[in-house]
């Protein structure tokens, strides 16, 4: 009898373990991947926009402080990309269209950054802009031609860039939304697009209101 | 004894970083190689530690359930947790406990476990094993998302493939010792 009692605060204590194992491991059960932590980390964190030089469609280069004082939605792209990126860009594009017309470029910029650099040039920018029905100005098509900064801002941003061996990339994909001061404020999921429109109007209505 | 040094040998092998290294680079040899050789790490330890505390493993784990329960509580954080992988790559502390836990909290309890568990207790584990391993692999496959942040679709894919190898493997093994006596072996 006392053997089996042992037995019994043994199980117990096992899975009082695993619980505490798999709620610390999940961060309270809410991020079983990698990726829901990343946002879920992110959203704590706000890192800083890093301030990098950008090349846009236009060849323009400008550092990110150009667009002070207004929010930016931004996507990180490459353009020879052929599955994720259209989609993530098409969605952008209902987000874009769903802010009122005179919020765009003087609340909020589009931003859409390419991650390959060395395929991207202007022409391939320039392209994609076409593509995409982006005015050029207050969807701006960019690259960062500098590698270091490059790499600097996905880690500060959590993006993934794998290469594969057939010159693509696997990544991860997120809309992600800069305040006027260039903290991230939100990560959002790039499938919800209503979702995601309605709260950057929400956040514009209320900047606006100040 | 000379099974602990043996296991230490190992230990030290697997803890190398060209070796970590390289059975992280790819996700299959991570989860497939990797993890399973710290198991049996673990269990290359057991007879040194039941021989050092005998008290402790008699006492706690005496029909081998608690044992086995936390083999399978730390087998399944490992496996079906997709973020465990990539925590283990990108935080030290993660990758750390993962080089404590398979062995300690995994190998050493499934070896004390296994000779006291009875017959049905040992079908009942090693059917839950071919049902983890079976779970596994539905959830690789199956999956048109990333789950791993450092490892490709394809790599998944490949992960639940041979996750659904081996689940089919463990079946075999105990349909067979069903038909055949382990006792004609010995």
């Amino acid at each position: 009898m006392m053997k089996n009692k042992q037995q019994v605060i043994a199980i117990v204590l096992v899975m009082v373990f695993g619980f505490i194992l798999y709620f610390v491991g999940t961060d309270g059960f809410k991020a079983f991947t990698a990726e829901s932590a990343r946002t879920l980390q992110l959203e704590q964190d706000r890192p800083t926009f890093p301030n990098v030089i950008l090349e846009d469609s236009k060849e323009r280069m400008y550092s990110f402080s150009e667009f002070e004082g207004k929010y930016v939605m931004l996507t990180f792209i490459y353009t020879a990309c052929t599955d994720v990126c259209p989609q993530l860009e098409m969605n952008l594009a209902e987000v874009y269209k769903q802010i009122p017309d005179n919020y765009i470029g003087e609340e909020i910029v589009f931003l859409s950054i390419s991650f390959d650099p060395d395929r991207d040039d202007i022409e391939a920018l320039k392209k994609y802009s076409h593509y995409f029905n982006s005015d050029e100005e207050t969807w701006r098509m960019t690259r960062i031609p500098d590698k270091q900064e490059l790499q600097n801002l996905l880690d500060s941003f959590g993006v993934i860039v794998i290469p594969d061996n057939s010159g693509n990339f696997t990544h991860n994909s997120a809309f992600y939304l800069v305040d006027p001061e260039g903290k991230l404020v939100e990560v959002m999921d790039y499938t919800k697009i209503d979702e995601a429109a309605k709260k950057v109007n929400a956040i514009l209505n209320k900047k606006v209101g100040e | 004894m000379k099974q602990a040094i043996y296991g230490l040998i190992f230990y030290i092998f697997l803890m190398l970083p060209p070796v970590i290294s390289i059975s992280e680079s790819i996700m299959v040899l991570h989860m497939h190689m990797q993890m399973p050789l710290l198991v049996i790490v673990g269990m290359l330890f057991t007879p040194y530690l039941k021989e050092k505390f005998p008290g402790f493993f008699e006492k706690w784990n005496t029909n081998g359930v608690p044992g086995t329960l936390l083999f399978f509580i730390i087998l399944i954080y490992w496996m079906m947790v997709p973020r465990a992988m990539d925590d283990a790559i990108s935080t030290l502390s993660v990758e750390i406990f993962k080089f404590i836990s398979l062995p300690f909290l995994a190998g050493v309890p499934l070896r004390d476990s296994w000779k006291k568990l009875s017959k049905r207790g040992q079908s009942t584990a090693l059917i839950s094993f071919a049902i983890v391993y079976g779970i596994v692999s539905l959830l690789y496959i199956a999956s048109p998302n990333q789950l791993c942040n450092n490892y490709i679709v394809a790599e998944q894919k490949a992960l639940g493939w041979t996750s659904l190898f081996t689940a089919i493997g463990i079946l075999i093994y105990y349909v067979q010792s069903l038909f055949i006596e382990e006792e004609l072996e010995e």
